[in-house]
């Protein structure tokens, strides 16, 4: 059973070498941005840049902060790859198969209907963020060691400027966690975009958004609501992960006060951001792992009867 | 000896298309049976029902599994080549035997290295690379390599040139076959397998109208060559088919013996592809 799962698995990285390429490629290109010096992507341009974390006149808590400012600069690129990659994949997973009818060869092996769509969801949910976030902590190594150079080059300390307050452990963790817990929040669009890709007989990525204009477009047609609109959107941008009493949420207003964001650059915790455990709990997170659990078993079935070969 | 395979009114219908009507049979142990039939005959969908492919009405028993429910457990023991081409174009050889070696308990890589050292694929190649007699020589030594007890090959050859299709048989026979598997195997180049079968079986609008060992056929179908008189006479023992040839008349007969036809004209075994022609169009008729 997990030796047949390794190898649906590894098959799939043979097939979708886009799974490790895309972020290895977005990795490169992060290290060539490091090698100028300028981490200027995302909006954190004033707190992470190498003229603060050289400056002497800081406290620690405000160079641990600089110093994640750099590390975290380049995660939103790999996020939103990850996001297109895992779309792309899922919309993919079992049309491809029919696509060149490999599906009669694959289905003439003792794996069932089920190991193999599991496999594929597994792959969208949790191998895809994580090789992304292993490639995120190997480009974050490779910035420390090229951002290494250039303190050195000013006649920093490497050390004492950058490698001692950068708490990579905790970012790793942090980076690992929510990678995953946004994969298990999406979990039944990954289900869905399965269950269409195992369904349609062409076009999947048509048919996989098709309906998520048309279901909100005749609802608000015939019923004057917009409920089906508001649980889609809701899912997309209410992800409950980050504790929402935190003055860090403010942040966009903390940079026109230059003394607020000195003392919340100094005062800030990675871990105390998030909300584990509001995330776990929460009633969300359940009811999108049934729904997804729906699709994958619709997806199964489908494969399982459908004979269009 | 119990069956390996045996099917009890199975049928299948497509709406209100019945490709397989109430279908009878049963295949034994060690032998190698040939599926005969027109396009859209049935014969894929019957095919399809025994590999579990699909389901179907009746009782259906393979290697005394339920071919539907029991797919993965009976896939242990049978191999199957479904078409030609179904290998996925993006793999690697290496990678296609990983997958197998991880996934099939039946399967020796060993072997499967060894019957693909004979052959001009590599290891690394991908599929896409390899032309179609490639291809098959790798599905080929796939199956082989797989100790299964009933092979299932649908329409194996299909495309090739006639050098591999000549060694795609002889390869079957040497390597694989030994008297106590089994082979179920639809072709349309049927005068290429008739000297390998033990069994026949023919199909047609989902029926089957012929079910035989081969070592029968002789006794139960003769085929006349006759001209003038003898041909009018020999129409009374009602040919179930008769056709033209270079000014004769060629009549096949089913159930009437052989020493009366003979005084009639030239006497002999209808080869499988006469005898087809002969029993499915001699229905319509």
């Amino acid at each position: 059973m997990i030796n047949t799962q390794i190898a649906l698995m590894r098959r799939e990285i043979w097939e979708h070498r886009a799974i490790y390429l895309t972020p290895l490629v977005i990795g490169l290109l992060v290290l060539l941005g490091s090698l100028t010096g300028s981490f200027s992507v995302g909006t954190n341009v004033e707190v992470a840049n190498l003229a603060v974390l050289v400056a002497s006149n800081i406290g620690e808590g405000a160079r641990t902060t600089a110093v994640l400012g750099i590390l975290a600069s380049a995660i939103p690129l790999f996020f939103f790859a990850m996001l297109v990659l895992g779309a792309f994949y899922a919309l993919d997973a079992l049309y491809a198969e029919r696509k060149d009818r490999s599906i009669l060869f694959w289905r003439s092996l003792p794996v069932t209907d089920a190991e193999t769509v599991i496999s594929k969801l597994l792959m969208a949910v949790i191998v895809i963020p994580l090789v992304t976030v292993v490639v995120i902590a190997v480009t974050q190594i490779g910035v420390m060691i090229i951002t290494s150079g250039l303190i050195a080059f000013r006649n920093g300390s490497p050390w004492e400027l950058l490698w001692k307050p950068a708490p990579l452990l905790d970012l790793w963790f942090v980076q690992a966690w929510f990678f995953v817990a946004f994969s298990l929040w999406m979990a039944p669009i990954a289900g869905w975009f399965l269950f269409v890709s195992g369904f349609v007989k062409r076009s999947p990525l048509l048919m996989a958004f098709l309906p998520l204009a048309i279901i909100p477009l005749m609802e608000h047609l015939l019923f004057r609501t917009d409920y089906f609109w508001e649980a889609v959107a809701k899912r997309v941008y209410s992800m409950p992960v980050f504790k929402m009493d935190n003055d860090w949420t403010n942040l966009e207003s903390m940079f026109d006060d230059p003394a607020a964001l000195q003392s919340f650059t100094e005062s800030f915790k990675l871990l105390a951001i998030f909300d584990f455990k509001g995330f776990l709990l929460s009633p969300g997170l359940y009811v999108g792992l049934v729904v997804c659990g729906l699709f994958v078993a619709a997806a199964i079935y489908v494969r399982r009867y459908r004979d269009d070969s | 000896m119990s069956a390996l395979v045996a099917a009890r009114n199975v049928s299948k219908h497509y709406g209100n298309v019945k490709a397989v009507d109430n279908v009878n049979f049963e295949i034994q142990p060690g032998r190698i049976m040939g599926l005969i039939g027109p396009n859209g005959a049935g014969k894929t969908t019957l095919l399809k029902a025994l590999l579990g492919l699909t389901d179907c009405d009746g009782e259906l028993s393979v290697l005394g599994l339920d071919p539907f429910r029991q797919r993965k457990e009976l896939m242990k023991n049978i191999s199957f080549i479904a078409d030609v081409a179904v290998l996925p174009r993006w793999i690697r050889v290496k990678q296609l035997l990983d997958f197998i070696e991880r996934t099939h308990p039946n399967f020796s890589r060993d072997r499967a290295e060894q019957l693909l050292r004979q052959t001009k694929v590599s290891a690394g190649a991908k599929v896409r690379e390899l032309s179609k007699g490639m291809v098959t020589q790798l599905h080929l030594s796939i199956i082989i390599a797989i100790d299964a007890r009933l092979l299932v090959l649908d329409e194996p050859t299909l495309g090739l040139d006639i050098i591999f299709r000549k060694e795609f048989y002889s390869n079957i026979l040497n390597d694989y076959f030994d008297g106590e598997k089994t082979i179920l195997v639809t072709t349309h180049q049927v005068e290429e397998i008739e000297n390998i079968l033990t069994d026949i079986m023919f199909i047609n609008d989902g029926k089957i109208v012929l079910d035989q060992q081969m070592e029968d056929l002789p006794q139960n179908f003769v085929e006349l060559m006759a001209s003038g008189e003898n041909a009018e006479a020999a129409r009374r023992f009602k040919p179930i088919f008769e056709r033209e040839s270079f000014g004769k008349r060629i009549m096949t007969f089913e159930g009437v013996a052989r020493d009366e036809l003979k005084k009639l004209g030239e006497v002999r075994t209808p080869a499988v592809a006469d005898l087809f022609v002969a029993k499915v169009k001699g229905a319509v008729a």
